[in-house]
């Protein structure tokens, strides 16, 4: 039975290897080159994708792309491999890490210390004002009523 | 939060404002065509590649292998026929590789790049030429050096690294600076400064 059990196991795991090793087809690796060059800047045009350029530098970049997405890279990889060359400015969408890090975390950072400085100053404005209790409050007298009442009146009827 | 850490913001806060100016500032005004290289100081990608003209006697362009001149300083130029600064700097290599062509630990190499063979002979005729060229058909060797326009010269010490990257036409200050701050100090095998 436990012979019978590793059998089973050992050609599940031979039959999934040669699935994940089968080669991709061609509209897989169109996929992944398009997906890939995507978020590679062209090094000539710079406000292009390698995908989206005509310049043959971005041609040759797509070749090579397409090379190593037949390989068996993955788009990490190939990424690397342009970052290696080219520098973070290859890619479209900044990595998170060293000085981009600003880029990413900057504005968060500022609203985080706007916000807490204007909560500080309203926790100031508040404790300075003096508060009012129920018994410091005067009663209005009859003047200042017949004052409201009038200005009610004159408002209701649209007077001036 | 007593007065004195209030203090410390007051004056941290300005500061981190002033930081984050300067670097927009730099990013909104610096040269936007400037890219940082990466690649000096890593090993040189080693290539094959045809060469421009064929030797005597041969029927086709034999290849060439970068690695075949490792333990000699390799100057390795990309440049292409239609690129007008490749032609104002070409006078500069001549007078490089002159300068050095007794020197057996110097080499100076070409990689016409982006280019047709014709316009490339054409070009070498006119402006002259003293030392050899390899053609980049796949524009392989160009991205694996990062190149994203010519001229762009490199210069690889004699363990195989690159130890200086020039973007641009290798004339006026660029020239003085690319012979004796760098080429120089590569042969004598001193270290370079900065």
């Amino acid at each position: 039975m436990r012979y019978r059990y590793f059998q089973i196991c050992f050609f599940l795991l031979f039959f999934s290897s040669i699935v994940f090793a089968a080669p991709l087809t061609e509209e897989q690796v169109q996929s992944k080159v398009r997906e890939i060059s995507k978020t590679l800047r062209c090094a000539v045009c710079q406000s292009e994708s390698v995908w989206e350029s005509n310049a043959e530098l971005a041609s040759q970049m797509r070749a090579i792309v397409r090379e190593r997405v037949i390989a068996g890279e993955s788009g990490d990889e190939i990424r690397a491999y342009f970052i290696s060359r080219y520098g973070d400015f290859i890619v479209l969408k900044p990595r998170v890490k060293g000085i981009n890090q600003v880029i990413w975390f900057g504005p968060f950072l500022l609203l985080g210390v706007a916000g807490f400085l204007i909560y500080r100053k309203i926790c100031v404005w508040v404790k300075q004002a003096t508060p009012v209790t129920p018994s410091e409050i005067v009663p209005i007298d009859d003047a200042g009523q017949k004052r409201i009442a009038e200005a009610l009146a004159s408002y209701n009827t649209g007077e001036k | 939060m007593n007065r004195s850490s209030i203090k410390t913001w007051q004056v941290f806060l300005p500061l981190a404002i002033l930081c984050l100016i300067v670097v927009f500032y730099h990013g909104l005004y610096g040269n936007p065509s400037y890219i940082p290289p990466v690649i000096v100081n890593t090993p040189a990608p080693d290539f094959i590649a045809p060469e421009l003209y064929e030797e005597k006697g041969q029927r086709a362009p034999r290849e060439m292998r970068l690695s075949d001149y490792k333990g000699k300083v390799v100057v390795l130029n990309f440049w292409a026929s239609w690129c007008t600064e490749c032609a104002l700097e070409h006078p500069s290599l001549l007078e490089i590789n002159q300068r050095y062509a007794q020197d057996p630990r110097f080499v100076m190499l070409g990689v016409n790049y982006q280019d047709k063979e014709n316009p490339a002979k054409e070009y070498l005729a006119k402006h002259g030429n003293n030392f050899k060229h390899v053609r980049d058909f796949s524009g392989k060797i160009s991205i694996d050096y990062g190149i994203y326009g010519v001229p762009e010269t490199f210069v690889i010490d004699k363990q195989g690294m690159i130890r200086h990257k020039s973007i641009g036409p290798i004339i006026g200050q660029n020239y003085t600076h690319v012979v004796e701050d760098i080429i120089e100090p590569l042969l004598k095998g001193e270290a370079l400064k900065g």
